[in-house]
């Protein structure tokens, strides 16, 4: 295989009886420095899923995606991420688009929209290679798929929070992404923004038939979007629709406060404390 | 001035090192390592006066002793135990007073010494002149193949673990490059401004552009000019090379600042 171009893996391109399963975990338990930060976590994520995970501050939401990447190693249990262990993908890591919570950037640091989409692909063009014709074209392709043509030579800090993200999630879509890892993605947007960046991804997953896992304590912007939601805090307290795990008295548990959802506001009132 | 074999080999090495400096910077200024930089080089007397005392070449006890102390660093602030500046803090100052201590038991406190310190344009022999160019193409040859790799890293180090490159190489590949071209350096520049090639020019290119490859463009043409005008003062004058070329430097950087656009922009 060429190391220029991005194929599509065997996963995909083998033939499927039903909803192939991209994410799978079985009884994960990930420790870090002898602490238990998940437990019994057990879910599988189906192919063109929106899969939402929410939990309160410190629940391991993070620690999760991150097992799920491959950056953490569970201590029992197993993930399978397109049929394979995470830490065995090499080439599947073409599909898999990764949006951390927080990119902490230097503003100054002298690099344009389009470099930071670029920096996507360069697992695809390989050790010891240039960028091609073909990844220029790809860059510029996702750019304009997240709406910010017109502003791929501006230099990425002085865009404005809204538009950084998008320029992170078309770096996530530079590949041949078929799955979006998404941690906190509209956390520090405003309202108008977070609504904004909701309709791309919701367009972009419908377009390009996209698989998403979204991280996030908004529960209420999860119930909008997701398919299906799993909550945990530390373990795992609910997988189902938005409806039933709304409606779920386990739901108030985890997050050991209760949820006014039909006030609209998305908010919860602190009644059990935290 | 060329006349003179001493300066045509300062030049020489002089223009090899500063190429690999001025390149290096970037990634330093960047990945903000001007610190580590400083400790690496400082760690170097430990290096040196263990050769001096034991009578063996200083720069190559230097070189083991600084490649080691950049990866120990960088190996112990992986692991996560301790932050990287106390590390180097503490390594840094150890290696400075073993140096001390040997040197002061061996009674071998002479000049030699006192040129690694400040650098010395009569202190470079046509080894160490094609040691210091066949490290500084080693050191460019290996930004080149790994450029977009170190760029990646530099900037979102978590993303680029998660989607597969090799991180952890790269960042081990980058230490040992500022450890090898600090080496490579301290002869001519001394141990005490070494570090100032591994800030400077990519601080005074990061004035002038927010393209990181006019920065780049920049930091080199600072860091051959600055070493070829420090180096021509420094004869003239007759004063340490290493504090000339630092003090031409600065002034290219405060030139930079006054002219850079964002400043510009920034005034009513």
């Amino acid at each position: 295989m060429s190391p220029r171009t991005c194929r599509v893996s065997e996963f995909f391109s083998g033939e499927s009886e039903g909803p192939r399963r991209v994410i799978e975990l079985r009884d994960v338990r990930v420790e870090r420095d002898g602490r238990v930060v998940l437990d019994g976590i057990t879910f599988t994520v189906e192919e063109g899923a929106f899969l939402g995970i929410i939990g309160p501050n410190g629940a391991g939401k993070t620690t999760l995606l991150k097992a799920i990447l491959g950056l953490i190693r569970p201590s029992r249990g197993e993930v399978r991420v397109l049929g394979m262990a995470p830490q065995q993908l090499r080439r599947e890591l073409h599909h898999i688009g990764y949006m951390p919570q927080q990119v902490l950037f230097d503003p100054v640091f002298p690099v344009s929209v389009f470099d930071v989409v670029m920096m996507g692909r360069a697992c695809c063009i390989g050790t010891l290679r240039h960028p091609s014709r073909k990844d220029r074209e790809a860059v510029l392709e996702s750019i304009r798929a997240v709406g910010l043509e017109g502003l791929e030579r501006r230099p990425i800090g002085e865009l404005s929070g809204g538009q950084q993200k998008r320029a992170f999630l078309a770096r996530a879509l530079c590949l041949e992404t078929r799955i979006l890892l998404l941690d906190e993605p509209c956390a520090g947007l405003d309202v108008e923004a977070q609504e904004a960046f909701l309709a791309l991804l919701a367009e972009l997953k419908e377009r390009r038939g996209l698989t998403v896992v979204f991280v996030s304590h908004d529960v209420a912007t999860l119930a909008r979007h997701a398919d299906s939601i799993v909550c945990i805090n530390r373990t795992m307290h609910l997988h189902g629709s938005p409806q039933e795990v709304l409606g779920s008295r386990r739901l108030h548990e985890a997050y050991r406060c209760e949820f006014d959802f039909l006030a609209g506001d998305g908010g919860r009132s602190d009644k059990g404390g935290a | 001035m060329l006349r003179y074999v001493f300066m045509q080999k300062a030049l020489l090495g002089g223009m090899s090192v500063a190429l690999a400096c001025s390149l290096i910077s970037f990634f330093v200024v960047t990945r903000r390592l001007a610190f580590m930089g400083m400790g690496i080089s400082h760690a170097a007397f430990g290096g040196v006066g263990l050769g001096l005392a034991a009578g063996l070449d200083a720069t190559v006890t230097a070189g083991f002793f600084c490649v080691a102390v950049a990866l120990g660093v960088g190996w112990l602030a992986r692991r996560g135990r301790m932050h990287e500046d106390t590390t180097i803090g503490i390594l840094f100052t150890a290696s400075m007073a073993l140096g001390a201590l040997v040197v002061g038991l061996a009674r071998r406190y002479n000049l030699d010494l006192m040129s690694y310190l400040f650098g010395s344009v009569l202190a470079m022999s046509w080894g160490d002149v094609i040691a210091a160019a066949v490290l500084s193409l080693l050191v460019c040859l290996f930004t080149a193949a790994f450029f977009k790799e170190l760029l990646f890293v530099a900037f979102d180090e978590e993303t680029a673990t998660a989607s597969g490159l090799p991180v952890r190489s790269v960042y081990y590949g980058m230490l040992t490059a500022m450890a090898l071209v600090i080496v490579v350096s301290i002869k001519l520049v001394g141990i005490i401004l070494v570090s100032a090639l591994l800030v400077m020019p990519a601080a005074t290119g990061l004035q002038l552009s927010r393209d990181y490859r006019k920065v780049i463009a920049f930091a080199v043409l600072d860091g051959l000019a600055s070493m070829a005008l420090g180096l021509w003062l420094s004869y003239v004058a007759d004063v340490p090379p290493g504090a000339t070329i630092v003090m031409v430097m600065f002034g290219f950087f405060l030139l930079a600042m006054a002219l850079s656009p964002r400043r510009l922009l920034r005034s009513p």
